[in-house]
């Protein structure tokens, strides 16, 4: 295995912006990052999966909000998140709730190391690799994945339709 | 004085053998070139040279015809070109032998030509000496003695490696303009055959798209535009009347032009050969051999009718005026601009409800407050009325229609058009745009009866269809309406029986038969033209209709017509909803779909095993929706004669939803929710609250389907 990772030929290294969810620093591309809001009042959507928080106002436009806690089945937080991160993936707009913003920190290639593997049971594809700076070592979120699949597990629990009634 | 290319063309054609296909190519293209771009020759000489290169096209495309022969005909245009360049040189109205010659052997073009003319014609053998004709028109376009076939590429030509893009969708944009400004004229022309002042309109509108063609260098499509100019000059010099021959071939010229600009915006950006309209080749080979065109048809059959109050003129003059004055702008910045307006009136009264401003004491804030309050309503309803489009278009292309079934059809149409002035929210005149053609097609070809059987039934021969656009309150009504045969009850309700639609022993009443047209698959066609009758209509229709929010309505009287009426919302973009509370969660309920709302007694509820509920309304019974587990909300009321339970939904769709609290009317913008979340059975999307915070907007109609498939409707029950 090599020292470096990259995806598709591109390397890694690059800006992230790094914030805190459950204790552990991630990042996340700077360049996927449209901007940074603190939290304010979701609206809940019914009969959608439980990592869709619901919807906000983002100065006249709806746009969905995700909960990564729920996404990668990690307990619910203790306290009220501060901010929400919108990202563009693709042309669409989508908030993450974090517990708070860390910095932008700038990785080089040589400083992240691939996802290790720890066998079943633990869901290491919403990731790009380990990035380590300064000492820490931050979670690099493949984005992109993280808004594009649905956790098929959560979807087969949900009702089906018209059942509840 | 005689063009020197035609004189180097003459010169240079009685050398040519077949086989030198590059020198044939060389000389056809100046002389195509000369034909459609020499301003200084007369319309008759460069018709000449176009038939001349015409023939060499044929060489060039190695047909079955003779190329020796071939050769011979282009260089007897050739000629013909000079002498008439020539004769009109010396202003002597004359006929060179060549000519003559032309003529003799045209024997097609030889039944357009007048009376006067056809003696003359008939002399099988050149003339020796020149005959001065002064008083018959020459034929410009004499027709060989083969019909002229046009060449027969199956390509437009390729856009120029060096056209400039920008230019070229200008080109594109401006000439879609004026083809739509020649279509508006040319049906102008439909009732008032007379007006030289829509000829030239129509005559322009070819000729700019001719002239800007060719400096764009696309040739294909400069070459085109002149034979359709040439033949409205014809008309314009009084040469031809206008016959509806002659409209027909402009109708369609225009067609195959608009075809011609989308295939050229396609081949713009896939950089591939432009495709040739579908009916180019056709059309070309009308418009070569355009006298026996218009010498064998002779139909006059849909007259089209303006609405007697409005001067045609006037409006004509209008929409110029419109068209000058307007910035084309991207629709999505337009919303995005609405969307702005519409936070920045929200973000405006938080302001003006914050306890800081309320309660500042200083009266002159809440004096500034209010003011810029009141701005930006204004503003907010400035920015929706930039959505409005009027009717005119639509009303326009169903005009067309209406002449094209109706010849098609073998009836007798007229077409009277009114309101298409009223303005309606752009989404919503796409959207209307495709039912309304499926319905004017279904009043011409099944409505309207055949001019023999109105007369049988003491009518007039023509029918007529009557397309009216009017405000009513705060909707816009379409009104589509025939004088025709009426919907046939016994006939649309044997038909629904054999189709399992309904009961044979139920009985409903007109309007609910009438209805019944609206069922999916239901057709009462007895005949299936290629026009209309395919079964799958009137649902669509009524589909199409209510995604926008309108309703469709018919009344029929047998006999005597038919009247569909289409009410809409007078823009999509604010939906009057009543915003509901359930739980801690507030939705949105359209106020249109509400029929009802009131607190149940105990005793108008029922429960049905195993877990329906119902209430008799007015001896009605309808299913109970109770939103809170729907929707799965918590802390909702959960005894309905505590909450509030709201009629929702159309006839037999109709439920009632349990809410906790009616919080009052709410005028919203309905927005999706973005394609993070999908589509959300029950949510049709949603709105900013007064509070700037997202309400979730029920969708009614998947409401009540979701009551069905969720058994809340107890079988047996629906039609109580």
């Amino acid at each position: 295995m090599t020292s470096t990772v990259d995806r598709g030929g591109t390397s890694l290294g690059g800006k992230y912006l790094t914030f805190f969810l459950a204790g552990e620093e991630y990042g996340v591309e700077i360049l996927r990052v449209q901007e940074i809001i603190s939290m304010m009042p979701i609206t809940r959507v019914p009969r959608t999966p439980p990592y869709i928080r619901g919807v906000i106002n983002l100065r006249g436009k709806v746009i969905p909000i995700m909960d990564l806690r729920e996404k990668f089945g990690m307990p619910a937080a203790a306290e009220p998140e501060q901010v929400m991160i919108v990202v563009q993936v693709a042309g669409v707009q989508i908030g993450v709730v974090a517990d708070k913003v860390s910095e932008v920190a700038s990785i080089a290639a040589e400083d992240i190391d691939p996802t290790p593997d720890f066998g079943a049971g633990f869901r290491t594809e919403f990731l790009l690799g380990l990035g380590k700076s300064n000492g820490r070592l931050r979670l690099l979120l493949d984005i992109e994945r993280v808004l594009s699949t649905d956790d098929v597990s959560v979807l087969s629990a949900m009702p089906a339709l018209g059942q509840s009634a | 004085m005689i063009p020197a290319e035609l004189n180097d063309a003459a010169f240079i054609v009685v050398q040519l053998e077949p086989t030198e296909l590059d020198d044939i190519k060389a000389l056809r293209d100046t002389l195509r070139h000369f034909a459609v771009f020499d301003e200084s020759a007369s319309s008759q000489v460069r018709a000449h040279a176009q038939q001349a290169a015409t023939s060499l096209s044929l060489i060039l495309l190695g047909g079955a015809c003779d190329a020796t022969e071939l050769l011979a005909q282009a260089s007897s245009a050739i000629d013909a070109a000079i002498s008439t360049a020539d004769a009109a040189q010396r202003h002597e109205p004359r006929l060179s032998a060549s000519d003559l010659h032309a003529i003799v052997h045209n024997t097609v073009a030889a039944v357009a030509l007048s009376d006067a003319m056809a003696p003359t014609v008939a002399v099988p053998t050149l003339v020796p000496t020149v005959v001065s004709l002064p008083a018959v028109p020459v034929p410009p376009m004499s027709v060989p003695p083969v019909s002229v076939q046009p060449p027969a590429a199956s390509d437009g030509g390729v856009i120029p490696a060096d056209a400039d893009l920008s230019l070229l969708s200008d080109f594109i944009a401006e000439s879609r303009e004026s083809t739509t400004g020649a279509e508006a004229a040319l049906l102008e022309l439909e009732v008032n055959p007379d007006d030289i002042e829509a000829i030239n309109t129509v005559f322009r509108a070819f000729h700019t798209v001719k002239g800007t063609a060719a400096f764009m260098g696309l040739d294909r499509l400069a070459e085109f535009a002149h034979h359709a100019e040439s033949l409205l000059s014809r008309v314009r010099d009084r040469a031809v009347p206008y016959t509806q021959a002659v409209a027909d071939l402009s109708l369609r010229s225009n067609d195959v032009l608009r075809e011609f600009l989308d295939g050229i915006e396609t081949s713009v950006q896939s950089r591939e050969t432009i495709a040739l309209p579908g009916e180019y080749a056709a059309l070309m080979f009308d418009l070569l051999n355009v006298d026996a065109v218009l010498a064998g048809v002779t139909m006059e059959r849909v007259k089209v009718v303006a609405p007697e109050r409005s001067a045609a003129v006037a409006v004509r003059g209008g929409a110029k005026t419109d068209a000058d004055l307007s910035v084309r702008v991207r629709t999505d910045r337009l919303d995005r601009l609405i969307d702005m307006v519409g936070e920045l009136v929200i973000a405006q009264s938080m302001i003006a409800a914050d306890p800081a401003v309320i309660n500042s004491g200083q009266h002159d804030l809440v004096k500034k407050v209010s003011h810029a309050g009141k701005i930006m309503r204004e503003l907010q309803e400035l920015s929706m009325s930039m959505r409005m489009v009027p009717l005119k278009s639509t009303f326009q292309k169903l005009t067309r229609l209406v002449r094209d079934v109706a010849l098609k059809a073998g009836k007798v149409v007229e077409l009277i058009t009114d309101g298409d002035e009223t303005e309606l929210d752009r989404n919503m005149v796409d959207a209307i745009a495709d039912p309304l053609v499926h319905m004017v097609r279904n009043a011409v070809d099944h409505g309207v009866e055949s001019p023999e059987d109105r007369e049988r039934a003491g009518k007039p021969r023509a029918g007529r269809v009557t397309l009216a656009a009017f405000q009513q309150g705060g909707s816009v009504i379409v009104e589509l309406r025939d004088d025709g045969r009426g919907l046939n009850r016994d006939r649309i309700l044997a038909k629904a029986i054999e189709k399992g639609l309904v009961s044979p022993n139920q009985s409903l009443t007109d309007s609910e038969i009438n209805a019944l047209i609206f069922a999916p698959g239901f057709s009462t066609a007895e005949t299936v033209t290629d026009i209309s009758g395919r079964g799958v209509g009137m649902d669509v229709v009524r589909r199409n209709i209510e995604s926008i929010r309108g309703r469709i309505d018919i009344q029929s009287v047998l006999g005597q017509g038919t009247t569909f009426q289409i009410r809409l919302p007078l823009t999509l973009a604010v939906t009057d909803g009543m915003l509901v509370r359930v739980g801690d969660e507030r939705y949105i309920v359209p106020l249109t779909s509400i029929s009802l709302s009131f607190r149940p007694e105990p005793a108008m509820l029922s429960t049905i095993p195993p877990h329906g509920e119902v209430v008799m309304l007015r001896g009605e019974v309808l299913p109970v929706v109770r939103l809170h587990q729907v929707f799965g909300i918590r802390g909702a009321v959960r005894t309905p004669s505590d909450a509030i339970l709201m009629i929702v939904g159309e006839r037999e769709h109709r439920v009632a939803l349990l809410v906790d609290q009616l919080l009052g009317q709410q005028q919203v913008v309905a927005k999706t929710l973005g394609e993070g979340v999908g589509d959300i059975p029950g949510i049709s999307g949603g709105a900013i609250l007064s509070d700037g915070r997202v309400g979730l907007i029920i969708d009614v109609a998947r409401m009540t389907s979701i009551a069905r498939t969720a058994d809340a409707r107890p079988r047996g029950l629906n039609a109580a």
